[in-house]
């Protein structure tokens, strides 16, 4: 038996659910629903876009939004405030920020339009799921090289 | 979507029915339309001095795309951040304070873009 719990109990901690019978399994550790990355579970391009276009969605919402606001409100301060936050978008530290800003927005981008493509009902069979995922890493990476080109 | 069954029985576990997913595809073709512009408008604008910037947002028709890009991006923002929220977010006192800054900044930051741009375009 104790062999046996032991057992059990390293298979917890790894987050593997081959006992689910056994009443360990209700220990605090277990998490609330399939953990999709990292080690525990294969590479997917489905959960990998997944939660990118979650992160990316989270960027813009609390860094690129805010500094697009800043950037119309230093503008409509005049030119002395215009020329600071220029100043510091010219700066390594805003050079970053902003191809962030354009990666984040281009993979939102088309993400957003695959999700709009499924819920109209389309491609919705996994290998067109599958497609249109590298579809839309391709599209976003040259879009945002497009876009930097272009600003540059 | 919207079966008059749904208003009876309260409109499911969320009490508000397909709104919130409606919202948030509206306001996302919303934002896909405004993309051209924005990326024109981005790029164009992407290291401009001081008159540049000020001359193109003074115009009447970049003025009203940036109060509608305003409207629809922090409308969007609030949709996709509460999702976030009520997904990761399991402190009940948490999750409602958080709720209600996201709203509360995201109407403001629509308010203060709408100003900027229209103190803009009018020249004040």
């Amino acid at each position: 038996m104790v062999i046996g719990r032991k057992r059990v109990v390293a298979a917890t901690s790894e987050f593997d659910f081959r006992e689910k019978g056994q009443q360990t399994m209700s220990s605090s550790k277990r998490p609330m629903s399939p953990y999709m990355l990292g080690p525990y579970y294969k590479f997917q391009i489905t959960s990998v876009l997944s939660i990118l276009n979650r992160l990316t969605g989270v960027f813009m919402s609390v860094v690129t939004a805010p500094l697009l606001l800043c950037w119309l409100v230093a503008l409509a301060s005049g030119d002395e405030a215009f020329m600071g936050l220029s100043t510091w978008l010219g700066s390594i530290l805003g050079k970053l920020v902003i191809a962030a800003s354009v990666f984040s927005f281009s993979f939102h981008l088309f993400g957003g339009i695959r999700h709009l493509i499924w819920d109209a009902g389309w491609m919705l069979e996994i290998s067109q799921v599958r497609a249109s995922g590298w579809i839309a890493v391709i599209a976003s990476l040259l879009l945002s090289l497009a876009v930097l080109g272009a600003g540059l | 979507m919207q079966n008059p069954l749904a208003r009876v029985r309260g409109a499911g576990s969320s009490g508000e029915g397909s709104h919130h997913w409606r919202s948030q595809r509206y306001s996302a073709l919303i934002l896909l339309l405004l993309t051209p512009w924005v990326l024109m408008t981005g790029v164009s604008l992407a290291g401009a001095d001081y008159p540049t910037a000020i001359a193109t947002m003074s115009s009447p028709f970049n003025a009203g795309m940036a109060i509608m890009l305003a409207g629809s991006l922090f409308y969007h923002i609030q949709l996709g951040l509460q999702v976030v929220i009520e997904d990761y977010i399991h402190i009940a006192i948490l999750e409602f304070a958080l709720l209600l800054i996201v709203r509360f900044a995201c109407i403001v930051a629509f308010l203060i873009s709408a100003i900027a741009a229209l103190q803009l375009a009018l020249g004040a």
